[in-house]
């Protein structure tokens, strides 16, 4: 009889449930688009095993608005009102890289003080964009004072430029073969003025948050990127920095005369948040360096390379001579037409590689440009970055690699 | 002295790569079959960044007579002194091997080349649309896709059109809001035929109001 009832239980097979035998799906959840902490218009999906992090998938082109098709069809000299446009916070960077690849077609020769200019206000811009790195970053780790701070110095940077191109974002200032117009007066005192404060601001930044114990808890060994996955992910910049990869393009490949410039690459071995944070905090220092040699070194003279095939002519020239209407007449209807030809500068932006390739036909439109824009490749080492880390943790790291959507999207 | 540089332009040459040299620019076009093979020596002589990939689209290039499109492979060193461009040469229609293996990285610049000209990579773990929306037809850096007076699609089959978008700013025409259906092709868009039930339904009930009125 007893054989046909199951086994009565016992003691040692009761089935009171352990810690080890409970188990919790996977719970997909999503993120953005329109969210605070992606930056932008990023939309994340997670899948979470409890509060770790098993896969994440970014999905991107929410602010795709087609720049290189536009600027394949406007001349070369009008291209230069979309290229600023898409990293909004690092116009200077785009511009330069944009004008760069133009001038390399034609052959522009840039006079002396256009280099110096552009660099100064390329490396204020690298200043700023990376103030509003450190705002927005504390400001995801729950830190609200610090992004006032930041907004202060920023706002200094915004005035200067401002006062130097008219508009406080989309500057669209350089030209092929220099700049738009010369800098104004006093604009030396004023980078001057911000370059004496700065440093005293920097300490301030290092006592309020990189020695901060709650920062170091929270970002130091998080979310670590290994110098192999640095590489096999395409990562570029300060974040490719923080992994130990010494690469910067103002180094490797100088451009407007940065060959000429002291200055030194900052360089972390560690690959976590707290590297990112410190790399972009010495490079802020290193741009001041910079831009104080160059500002040393500004001499007065021509803004424009003076080839009337490239550059307007001067106001006057136009009421005497027929010649000077004629080129006026010709670059401003028609625009420059270049060689045909390939090209590709490679440039150090705020992100990363920035790069723009242009290819000619010949005629006064470039035929096809290719934005090789440093946020979307470096977003992608999210995927490896956040796994196994905890969702709160997948805020900061996001932000630690700085992504600007308008560069991701195009 | 070898430059890794050298190496790898040496490699893809004897892979069957042509070299070709602009400014300071150095290319290889690589044969499509040893398109990994080449990516994967370029890693072993040390270029192992791979920076960019995108494509090209020579339909309307003045006095190009290869093939239509190009995918250009854009890798360097770690150092950043030697840059060298892979290009591969395709028709309509043909596919690529995936690099995903040697780069993880290559997966989203190999999906925004596959959006924007619409060239597939074999192998790719996910291989869909990057930037533009899902309802879009077509691959917008092919110099084919039209440009300017073309119907901006949305869900549904909605879309805007350029000329009654126009219109609608004067104030004469009810413009937009009364613009509702339609489909497109490809790049072929036809006359919306209806407006939408919520809109006809509306309409209807107003002519209605307005009928019963009369009467009255």
């Amino acid at each position: 009889m007893s054989s046909r009832l199951p086994p009565a239980p016992t003691r040692a097979d009761d089935r009171i449930p352990r810690l080890g035998d409970f188990e919790t799906r996977h719970m997909r959840i999503n993120v953005g688009p329109q969210h605070p902490s992606t930056h932008g218009v990023l939309r994340l999906v997670v899948d979470l095993d409890g509060e770790r992090i098993v896969r994440l998938k970014p999905y991107v082109g929410y602010l795709h608005t087609g720049f290189e098709k536009t600027m394949e069809n406007r001349t070369y000299q009008q291209g230069i009102t979309y290229s600023n446009r898409m990293d909004y916070v690092n116009g200077f960077g785009h511009d330069l890289a944009y004008i760069l690849a133009v001038e390399k077609l034609i052959g522009a020769r840039v006079p002396e003080r256009a280099q110096r200019v552009r660099v100064i206000l390329t490396e204020l811009n690298r200043i700023a964009s990376h103030l509003v790195f450190f705002g927005t970053t504390l400001l995801d780790m729950g830190a609200l004072t610090p992004f006032f701070y930041t907004m202060r110095e920023r706002e200094t940077l915004q005035d200067i430029f401002e006062a130097v191109t008219g508009v406080r974002m989309n500057y669209g200032y350089y030209r092929a073969g220099g700049l738009y117009r010369d800098v104004p007066d006093g604009f030396d005192q004023a980078v001057r003025a911000f370059g004496a404060s700065f440093p005293r601001y920097l300490e301030q930044y290092d006592t309020l948050f990189m020695e901060n114990d709650i920062l170091i808890a929270r970002t130091k060994g998080v979310a670590v990127l290994s110098r192999q996955q640095a590489i096999d992910y395409c990562l570029t910049g300060p974040s490719m920095r923080a992994s130990g990869v010494a690469l910067d393009f103002r180094k490797a490949q100088p451009y407007s005369g940065y060959e000429d410039y002291d200055f030194d690459v900052p360089v972390f071995e560690q690959g976590d948040i707290f590297a990112r944070l410190m790399v972009r905090r010495v490079e802020m220092a290193e741009s001041l360096r910079i831009v104080e040699q160059a500002l040393d070194r500004l001499e007065p003279g021509p803004i424009i390379d003076p080839d009337r095939r490239v550059s307007l002519p001067p106001r006057r020239e136009l009421e005497t001579s027929m010649e000077a209407v004629i080129f006026h007449f010709k670059l401003v209807t028609e625009g420059f037409h270049p060689p045909r030809g390939e090209v590709y500068v490679p440039t150090e932006s705020a992100r990363g590689e920035l790069g723009y390739y242009l290819v000619s036909d010949g005629g006064s439109m470039p035929y096809r440009v290719k934005v090789r824009a440093p946020s979307l490749a470096n977003l992608q080492s999210l995927e490896v970055s956040s796994l196994g880390g905890l969702f709160a943790d997948m805020v900061i790291n996001i932000a630690s690699f700085d992504p600007v959507l308008g560069d991701v999207d195009k | 002295m070898p430059t890794p540089l050298k190496e790898g332009a040496a490699a893809l040459e004897a892979l069957g790569g042509t070299r070709g040299e602009f400014l300071d620019m150095i290319s290889v076009t690589l044969p499509k079959a040893a398109l990994i093979d080449g990516l994967k020596a370029l890693r072993e002589a040390g270029l192992e960044m791979l920076t960019d990939i995108h494509g090209m689209d020579y339909l309307t290039y003045p006095g190009h007579h290869g093939k239509r499109f190009a995918v250009i492979y854009n890798v360097h060193d770690v150092a950043a002194t030697s840059r060298l461009f892979v290009r591969v040469e395709l028709d309509d229609g043909e596919s690529l091997p995936t690099s995903t293996g040697l780069w993880p990285g290559a997966a989203f610049l190999e999906r925004e080349t596959f959006d924007m000209i619409g060239v597939e990579f074999d192998g790719h773990p996910d291989l869909r649309k990057i930037l533009t929306p899902e309802d879009l037809d077509g691959h917008p850096h092919r110099k084919d896709f039209p440009l300017g007076e073309t119907p901006t699609l949305f869900n549904e089959g909605r879309f805007l059109d350029p000329a009654t978008f126009r219109a609608g700013l004067t104030g004469r025409d009810e413009g937009l809001t009364g613009w509702k259906g339609g489909t497109r092709h490809g790049t072929v868009a036809t006359q919306p035929t209806l407006i939408d039930p919520m809109m006809a339904r509306s309409l209807k009930r107003e002519a209605e109001r307005q009928e019963g009125e009369g009467e009255e």
